[in-house]
């Protein structure tokens, strides 16, 4: 074995975050680590990477123990890690953000040119093409992820972890992400590959260990098991999914006709005559690369962004140009899509976090209702499971998922006729997920109207009754429940016409 | 869960406590550095702010106007709107109070409680145009509410050197004195402590239930703490902007009212500018971010620090200014602990466990 870890154990204060696990890496293989938010993964790996101590066990690579001080430790000795966020200057060349810290130098002076040769002969050993002249800040996402790994192998890693890699990808970089990783494992670099998708995950490995509470729940091989068998070690028990219904739309709720939103000077608008409905009983899903429109569409039919042309009829009241205040009382619920930036206050309590928008029916005469609101507020903790200390606990010490897990909480309890879920289950684990698609699914059968924003293309095609497909601002295609699939949507996404295919 | 609260409160004390013991550390090596002795200057320090019952009073009396442009200044902040026009809102409503006070014909009663409206809406329409700026024309806050002082104070100069200025008397920039029947009682006979010191403390116990038990309050605090999740819930901005800054500057007003009230009993040029009366107040909200019971502690330890200077300045070789050094550097400490909380909110964040 190449890495072995043994009997790690990390404890902060009386939180146990990591119970004597044992994790082993073979060369060349890959080797993914799953688990529920919470489960330990970030912690085993920071350990590993040198960004944090274990408080007891040990580490070895090759047969040698290494007690890792700091990250530069961990990658003087082979380790290599590719974070979640990427990390590169976006001013900068290819080359240069990949050679970063083992500059070649020509005299006194840093030496473009051969630096530029080092990344091409590095790009050719790997197949990992990219062109060392370009600027970072014009590379897409999945070129960024490549020059992530070709920095980390220029420092010479032996072992990657993957944090996440497929997060911010499309469908098709994360399929030439897939294929890379096999090939450089053929090449002799080890992977380990945190992620919560696991069709990725039995796509790729070799072998999956799972984590829960901290400790291996096991670890299997990949020809051995199956994605329930999975969910099963992480979440603890089975996971029955909901059933989606056939059920009959009603009435148009939301209707949005001819929205054009122009971009800035006077560049390609950012939204182009975008016109479609959501009836009363239905889901209807939005998928697209993120950047091509989502954002600023939810901003506009929420009433955060007013909109050049067009109109927006929410229940069948015009609400154009309207405050998010009046969009609310016209029927508008909003899981919003950057859970920090809209959806909540760090600095403020569980409590005050909650009840944001509900101020109607938690107050009289001005006054808040303290008690109804605690029972209230105790009661959606519950049902969604959030884990917090107490109502009185600031967001900022909620970790992500059980922070989104109050917001779909608060704005399920509104009750309106329409919902916006914009990634409704971003960062949360797969307990969590349940538990939010089946209130969604619970909300279309009770008559709601749903607008479901998503970049996991498995969850617009498990909820969707109808899937658009937004490029460049454009709705590229329309596709329903039955016709969809994830290479058609693909293809839509990539700004295809559909039609080619099959 | 009420363990957690106490906890929480406690840490709140500390930060600025720990701040204050820094000052005095800092206050005490200037002491050493221009020849004094530490300990007898701190002692008359000491006495010359708490020493006696006189003292004391004295005190309280010079907090009463910091107390209340904090509780204002506290409001604006924790709404996240950066009002520094407490010094101008002051003088407006000083102005106004003196001269509703002596021109407001019948008895004492009406006229106090005409000058107190006169006062506050003076202060708070002074607030709120540096608000209605920002929210019709995105004039920065900043800017405006800072650049206010100045037109205020040359403004009020004016009145009182010209179209107010008494007739008969000693010829300095002052109005008449008002009738005797609009003072405000003093609490003690032959101290200096007047009723205004009551309403400060009952405004602060207001304040503080206002932000924890009112919509309107929590409004307030999630604008100044995620202004987007505020718009998001269906919060209006302007509408809140134009509320909590006429509150505010209405708070300064009073401040200032209390003043000509229950000590000067006319309005003087610079009667609030020279003492820095504001800039105390807006020290005070900086030590407490912004919580009104511990901005009106903060107060009275700013204004004790003040009475304490003189006291030193009475009984030693000290000079007064050690006083604005042990202010300046607990400023200095106050801004350093909100770059600590910064790094442990960072530490924290690296601690919290998985997240992927």
């Amino acid at each position: 074995m190449l890495l072995q870890m043994k009997g790690i154990t990390k404890r902060y204060g009386s939180l146990t975050a990591n119970d004597a696990i044992n994790f082993t890496l073979a060369e060349g293989e890959v080797h993914a680590l799953i688990g529920e938010n919470g489960a330990g993964k970030s912690t085993l790996m920071r350990i590993l990477y040198g960004e944090e101590q274990p408080t007891e066990g040990h580490v070895f690579i090759a047969g040698q123990e290494h007690a890792f001080s700091s990250p530069s430790d961990a990658i003087r000795a082979g380790i290599g890690m590719v974070h979640q966020h990427f990390m590169l200057f976006p001013s900068f060349t290819v080359a240069e953000n990949i050679v970063i810290g083992r500059e070649p130098r020509a005299g006194m002076s840093f030496d473009r040119k051969a630096a530029a040769e080092q990344v091409k002969a590095l790009s050719e050993k790997y197949g990992m093409p990219v062109d060392p002249w370009e600027k970072v800040a014009d590379c897409p996402v999945g070129i960024q992820q490549r020059i992530e790994i070709l920095k980390v192998l220029n420092q010479g890693a032996k072992i990657i972890i993957m944090d996440e890699p497929s997060g911010a990808l499309t469908p098709l970089e994360v399929e030439w992400l897939l294929k890379a990783i096999k090939r450089l494992a053929k090449q002799g670099i080890s992977f380990i590959l945190i992620s919560h998708k696991l069709h990725e995950v039995m796509d790729s490995s070799d072998r999956i260990t799972v984590l829960r509470d901290g400790r291996v729940t096991g670890t299997v091989t990949a020809e051995e098991t199956d994605a329930v068998k999975l969910s099963q070690l992480m979440v603890g028990r089975e996971l029955v999914l909901t059933e989606k219904k056939r059920l009959e739309p009603g009435k148009n709720i939301l209707e949005v006709r001819d929205v054009t939103l122009s971009g800035s000077k006077g560049g390609k608008p950012v939204l182009d005559r975008i016109g479609f409905t959501v009836r009363a009983g239905e889901i209807v899903g939005i998928a697209g690369v993120s950047g091509n429109g989502q954002s600023e569409l939810l901003q506009v039919i929420s009433g955060l962004r007013n909109t050049d042309t067009g109109q927006v009829l929410l229940d069948g009241q015009d609400v154009t140009g309207k405050t998010p205040g009046t969009f609310r009382d016209a029927g508008l619920a909003h899981i919003p899509e950057d859970r920090y930036m809209w959806g909540s206050a760090k600095e403020e309590t569980v409590t005050d976090n909650a009840i944001m928008g509900h101020l109607r029916s938690f107050s009289r005469n001005g006054l808040l209702r303290k008690g109804q609101i605690k029972e209230t507020v105790a009661q959606w903790i519950d049902a969604y499971k959030v884990k917090t200390g107490s109502l009185d606990t600031r967001g900022k010490h909620l970790s992500g998922g059980n922070m989104q897990k109050l917001i779909v909480a608060r704005e399920m309890a509104h009750g309106t006729p329409f919902v916006i879920a914009a990634e409704p289950t971003r960062g949360v684990d797969i307990g969590a997920m349940e538990t939010i698609h089946d209130a969604l699914l619970k909300r279309r059968e009770e008559n709601g109207a749903i607008l479901l924003v998503s970049s996991e293309l498995t969850e617009i095609l498990k909820l969707s009754d109808r899937i658009l497909v937004l490029f460049e601002g454009r709705i590229a295609g329309e596709l329903s429940a039955e016709e969809a699939t994830e290479e058609r949507i693909s293809i839509l996404m990539a700004g295809g016409t559909g039609v080619e295919t099959n | 869960m009420k363990r957690i609260n106490w906890t929480a409160s406690a840490q709140a004390l500390l930060n600025p406590l720990i701040a204050v013991l820094l000052g005095l550390l800092v206050g005490a090596i200037a002491i050493w550095a221009v020849g004094g002795s530490v300990i007898t200057t701190y002692v008359e320090m000491w006495n010359g702010a708490f020493g006696s019952f006189y003292f004391t009073t004295s005190t309280l009396t010079r907090a009463t106007p910091i107390i209340l442009a904090a509780l204002g200044v506290s409001l604006a902040f924790r709404a996240g709107f950066f009002n520094l026009g407490a010094e101008g809102q002051m003088i407006f409503g000083a102005l106004a109070a003196a001269i509703a006070a002596l021109y407001v014909p019948g008895p004492g009663i009406v006229k106090i409680i005409s000058a107190m409206i006169a006062g506050m809406l003076a202060g708070g329409l002074w607030s709120a145009l540096a608000g209605w700026l920002d929210t019709r024309f995105r004039m920065n806050l900043l800017i405006t509410t800072l650049l206010l002082n100045y037109i205020a104070v040359l403004f009020a100069g004016y009145m009182v050197s010209f179209p107010l200025k008494e007739k008969a008397g000693s010829g300095g920039a002052q109005t008449a004195m008002i009738d005797n029947s609009a003072w405000l009682p003093k609490l003690f006979s032959g101290m200096t402590l007047h009723a205004g010191f009551i309403i400060a403390a009952l405004a602060t116990i207001l304040l503080a239930l206002f932000f924890r038990y009112t919509t309107k309050g929590y409004e307030i605090r999630m604008l100044g703490s995620n202004p987007l999740f505020a718009a998001f819930g269906g919060v209006r901005r302007g509408k809140l902007m134009l509320l909590s800054m006429m509150l505010s500057g209405a708070l300064a007003g009073l401040a200032g009212t209390f003043e000509v009230l229950g000590t000067q009993y006319r309005y003087i040029d610079n009667m609030l500018s020279a003492p820095g009366y504001a800039w105390s107040a807006i020290m005070a909200t900086l030590l407490a971010s912004s919580n009104p019971i511990g901005a009106a502690f903060a107060a009275v330890l700013l204004a004790a620090l003040q009475t304490g200077g003189m006291g030193v300045e009475r009984n030693t070789e000290v000079p007064l200014e050690i006083s604005s050094v042990i202010q300046a550097s607990l400023i200095l400490f106050v801004s350093a602990r909100i770059t600590i909380s910064l790094i442990k909110r960072k530490k924290a964040r690296a601690v919290d466990g998985s997240h992927s």
